[in-house]
């Protein structure tokens, strides 16, 4: 299988090609001279304290707010909710 | 311009007005208004919480300065039970099932929602033309761009039709529109207030921004908006600016600016002319001015779209029809992806996608993707260098004046560069302040981060002065 894979596949839109004007901004990016050699060894980089992590526990959503998210499913059919078919028979 | 929360509120308490009244006054106004700045209104939900308002009042009961003071939401911000659309088609009809933190905050205060507010599509956009809701008429003239990707929202608070908005600021998106109507923007330090449940355009730069016409009205609700947040965990807590700290500019001293900004070919004529006769108002007054060395706008320009390309991709490839959104089946769920995200985003969201793909692809991402977080570390390193020279960093908004309606999306890369004033501060995540003066689009005030206070002090010393 080839390595290869194109911007429409990627992005998952159709006929999508690289626009002439977004590769402008990048021929800029390739010219320019940047003083920091590697940016993850940089303090600049928004980071977190271990300490500060948020508490790794299940938090049930209200009633109404299952409602919505429910409300927001694009198709349903006799009680369940419908999506396309994975697995090939 | 005087406070308008302190006016309406006043208003409110000695019962010049009641609370109904005053929202369905700015109701009528929206729904009428022609400048396309609505997306949707949320009339039921805003004339039941004026009826309590007035339930208080006319039992006597105190109420809190927001307490019925309306207001605008861009519409990228949830709030539970309301359309949530981000102006695309993809979510036209996509309800928010919970609250943002800034949103709740506002309400909790007592504020009022009215307007859910056209903007650029995903926040894709300088003009706020790219929506499904038509493109948004400046507040001054209606042949000339709102401006974006906030535009609604700014065009709402210059018109009147809410007291202040919530606008979004990725690389200007509160700060550009807000110069090109007249009214204060602020962007303020990355990470002082939550970004939880703001739709997700570049997470390492996107800021919650109020919209107001008096710096006082930004300091009250920027101050409520703030804090920390366990649901954004690039918050952080802030100290309350109080009202006393930002009236004595005394602690000023140094101010520069850009001069590669000013000495561009790029910049209207009159536009760096009044920049500058602004400078000399300042250096008048005593203040040291100081011409600082900064990266040439391209490279700006190239390195915030590079990285907000990149993250863009990434936030928006979760948009693919299946759990929510305008789905369009097609024969398999790889085809139905590729053809409800084809059919549903628009030209200049579907160049951004594919140009982060490509920045972020295999044999890209070393050229362009970590060259581009290199250069920002070095933007950042500049930025801090001018600090310990200076204590705000002054500049134009943009280069130049609104473009009419219909220039804008013809040539992508002039919409890019038009942002070449206030990418370089979201890249170094910095407070920056849009004051409806100084040009015709007004001026950027800029302090070092976390120094939000200083911004607000700086303008109202630049309201006394010019």
């Amino acid at each position: 299988m080839s390595k290869i894979m194109t911007v429409d596949i990627l992005s998952s839109i159709k006929g999508a090609k690289p626009s002439e004007a977004v590769n402008k901004l990048f021929e800029v990016i390739k010219n320019a001279n940047s003083n920091s050699e590697n940016s993850f060894n940089n303090i600049h980089n928004n980071s977190l304290s271990l300490e500060d992590l948020r508490e790794d526990v299940v938090i049930e959503s209200s009633a109404k707010e299952k409602e919505i998210i429910i409300e927001n499913f694009p198709e349903e059919k006799n009680g369940y909710l419908v999506v396309s078919k994975v697995i090939e028979a | 311009m005087e406070s308008q929360i302190h006016k309406v509120h006043q208003q409110l308490v000695n019962k010049e007005i009641t609370c109904t009244e005053l929202v369905q006054q700015r109701l009528d106004l929206l729904k009428t208004n022609t400048h396309n700045t609505v997306n949707s209104l949320l009339d039921t939900l805003a004339l039941e919480l004026a009826k309590k308002v007035d339930d208080k009042i006319s039992k006597g009961t105190s109420i809190g300065l927001l307490e019925g003071i309306p207001f605008g939401i861009k519409d990228v911000y949830m709030v539970q039970g309301t359309y949530t659309t981000a102006s695309s088609d993809l979510l036209k009809n996509y309800k928010s099932a919970y609250t943002a933190t800034a949103i709740q905050k506002l309400l909790d205060a007592g504020a009022i929602p009215l307007v859910k507010e056209n903007c650029d599509s995903f926040g894709h956009g300088s003009s706020s033309e790219n929506t499904i809701f038509g493109a948004v008429k400046n507040a001054i003239n209606p042949e000339l761009v709102g401006g974006g990707s906030s535009g609604g929202s700014a065009v709402n608070v210059a018109k009147d039709f809410t007291v202040f908005s919530i606008g979004g600021d990725t690389g200007g998106s509160v700060r550009q529109p807000a110069g090109y109507n007249n009214v204060y923007g602020l962007k303020p330090t990355y990470g002082r207030i939550s970004r939880y449940g703001l739709m997700a355009y570049a997470s390492s730069t996107d800021c919650v921004g109020p919209i107001a016409k008096s710096i006082e009205d930004i300091r009250i609700v920027l101050n409520i908006m703030s804090g920390k947040d366990v649901k954004d965990q690039t918050t952080y807590a802030s100290t309350e600016i109080t009202h006393d700290a930002i009236l004595c500019s005394d602690t000023i001293k140094t101010v520069g600016y850009f001069k590669n900004f000013i000495e561009s070919d790029a910049i209207d004529s009159q536009i760096k002319s009044d920049f500058l006769e602004s400078i000399e108002k300042i250096k008048a007054k005593g203040i040291e001015v100081k011409a600082l060395d900064f990266f040439e706008s391209n490279t700006l320009v190239s390195t915030y779209y590079t990285l907000a390309m990149a993250e863009t991709a990434s936030n928006l490839s979760r948009l693919d029809g299946t759990n929510y959104g305008n789905r369009i089946e097609s024969e398999n769920l790889k085809e139905t992806y590729a053809v409800t995200r084809s059919e549903n985003f628009s030209e200049e969201t579907k160049r951004r996608i594919v140009g982060g793909n490509q920045v972020l692809s295999q044999g890209f991402s070393d050229e362009i993707y970590l060259k581009g977080l290199a250069l920002r570390d070095s933007i950042s390193e500049n930025f801090e260098k001018d600090f310990n020279e200076v204590d705000i960093i002054l500049s134009p908004v943009t280069p130049n004046t609104p473009p009419k309606i219909g220039d804008s999306l013809k040539d992508p890369l002039a919409m890019y560069l038009s942002d070449a004033y206030t990418v370089g501060f979201s890249l170094g995540q910095l407070p920056t302040l849009t004051v409806p003066q100084g040009t015709a689009t007004g001026l950027q005030i800029t302090a070092a981060k976390n120094n939000d206070e200083l911004v607000l002090k700086f303008a109202n010393f630049l309201k006394d002065i010019l």
